[in-house]
């Protein structure tokens, strides 16, 4: 019989061995078997074995560490599962979700359901009208608007028509006109109740700029408004949106913003815009209401110097209707334009992106105020209304201390006026002639009045409206 | 077109004579300042909207 090599390297009797050895063989042989078989002794119910190093016949029993899962079930928020074999499970949760900017809120107790993206611009807010408790909607916060009278709400000089020149001529507050060649005409107009571009907004007012006869090189209409220090948004994005709308075709209008680093001093020369630098930019209009956006990019003002008077410098964001062809780099080649424009909305604020339209201030008498700043108006519809009191100097001055209805930007530096005259309570006004500032301060404009005779030196009088209700007194601090 | 006047107004509290520059804008308005408000406004349109022209 042949001997084969033992697995486990036991002793086993080869045919040759003498028969009289066999019981020591056997026994060798037992104790072999009985050493390699000695982890299988002990163990518990429900134990299983385990080898317990890599070594031949080295085990040891373990409590049972075999699964014993017979199912996966999905639950809440989870779908697929089985029985069987591979079993895969899928988040519905976010296979809810199919674009960017999906949120996948809560409908209820264990239930959920995809909420698009908003709108740019737009802000989540909590509604517990819509299933999903959150809803997107226009940010109408105040304070995003550098803007101010950008619905062209406030128009204190009650202007009904300017005819633009080469000087600025302020008509809604703090927008003024400038025009070349041509006739350029600003005028205020008034929405149709409801009429208004947009929903929820009930604009009242909206700027019109009609411009005919223009042809040369140099001509130009525009719309600008100045924003107080040229600190203001330098080195920063900032987006601009309005509505316009043309009387005809398909002009365009040219959004350009430009630095001017006030006087005093040295101040660094007048940065204007150019689509290069990122100021300037180029819109195409319709004869609808349409809202349009352009971001731009203000240079940083490292290495500029401001002028050493005071409040004098300046941000100006200009809209462009029409510029010949010396203009062509500041306005993107805009071309002189001879049609009529209008436009409302104006609002520039930080970032990209062209959020809801507010005003400044969300509110009239803010907006009011933030004008005031720099300009305000006394005038009443009353044909004797009073603007403020003082006393004779002589017979023919008079000084008024008025004081201004908000802190003005500076003190004003110039006076307008119309229709007033002095009275002292008792005799026949005294009309004025005119009417000039003295002194002013943020605080209060001194004005000097002079008349043509009939004043008591020493006697007080009141300022006030001259039999007409047109009159007034204004003081100026623009920009 | 505006029609300017310059008047001289001596002020109530020191005496000194200012001049001004009174600008009858029709229909009854007035806008006045000092003359050398006036003065940096007109040379201001030396250069049209800032330095525009290129």
């Amino acid at each position: 019989m042949a001997t084969t090599t033992p697995n486990f390297g036991w002793p086993v009797p080869t045919s040759t061995d003498l028969v009289k050895d066999g019981a020591t063989a056997i026994e060798a042989l037992g104790d072999g078997v009985d050493a390699s078989l000695v982890d299988l002794k002990g163990g518990t119910t429900g134990q299983i074995l385990a080898k317990a190093t890599s070594a031949d016949m080295d085990f040891a029993w373990i409590t049972n560490d075999v699964g014993d899962i017979t199912a996966v079930t999905a639950g809440t928020g989870i779908s697929g599962g089985g029985t069987s074999g591979a079993v895969t499970v899928t988040n519905s949760m976010a296979t809810a979700i199919t674009t960017k900017g999906d949120l996948v809120p809560g409908t209820g107790s264990g239930t959920f359901a995809r909420l698009a993206a908003g709108n740019n611009g737009e802000t989540l807010v909590a509604d517990s009208s819509t299933s999903t408790g959150l809803r997107y909607t226009g940010n109408y916060a105040a304070g995003k608007n550098a803007i101010i009278n950008g619905d062209f709400n406030i128009n204190q000089r009650a202007f009904t028509s300017i005819t633009a020149s080469g000087t600025d001529q302020f008509g809604f507050d703090r927008w003024l006109t400038l025009g070349n060649t041509g006739t350029v005409t600003y005028t205020p107009q008034t929405f149709t109740p409801g009429a208004a571009p947009v929903a929820g907004y009930e604009g009242a007012n909206f700027s019109r700029v009609a411009t005919s006869g223009q042809s040369a090189s140099n001509a130009y209409a525009t719309l600008t408004q100045r924003i107080e220090s040229v600190r203001t948004f330098a080195g920063q994005t900032v987006t601009v949106s309005f509505w316009a709308k043309a009387d005809t075709g398909t002009p365009a209008i040219s959004i350009v913003a430009g630095q001017s680093f006030g006087s005093g001093g040295s101040p660094s020369a007048f940065v204007t815009g150019s689509v290069a630098a990122g100021t300037t930019a180029k819109k195409t209009i319709s004869t609808s209401w349409v809202r349009y956006s352009a971001t731009l990019t203000i240079p940083s003002i490292s290495g500029k110097t401001i002028g050493t008077t005071p409040n004098t410098s300046y941000l100006q964001f200009e809209f462009w209707l029409s510029a010949g062809t010396n203009f062509n780099t500041r306005t993107d080649s805009l071309g002189v334009q001879n049609n009529t424009i209008d436009i409302w909305g104006v609002q520039v604020e930080a970032g990209s992106v062209a959020t809801a339209f507010q005003t400044a201030s969300g509110s009239i008498a803010g907006e009011l105020a933030l004008a005031q700043r720099y300009y305000w108006r006394s005038s009443n519809t009353d044909i004797f209304s009073g603007h403020g009191n003082g006393s004779a100097d002589t017979t023919t001055a008079s000084s008024m201390v008025l004081i201004n209805p908000v802190p003005m930007r500076i003190g004003a530096t110039s006076i307008d006026f119309s229709t007033l005259c002095l009275f002292d309570g008792a005799s026949a006004v005294v009309a004025v002639t005119g009417a000039t500032l003295s002194r002013a301060s943020n605080r209060s404009t001194t004005v000097a009045l002079t008349v043509a005779s009939g004043l008591t030196q020493f006697r007080p009088y009141a300022l006030i409206n001259n039999n007409n209700a047109a009159g007034y007194i204004g003081a100026s601090a623009e920009l | 077109m505006n029609n300017v006047t310059f008047i001289e107004i001596t002020d109530a509290m020191t005496g000194d004579v200012v001049e001004h520059a009174l600008i009858d804008r029709g229909n009854g308005e007035f806008t006045s300042m000092p003359k050398s408000t006036y003065d940096a406004m007109q040379a201001e349109q030396s250069t049209p909207i800032d330095t525009g022209d290129e």
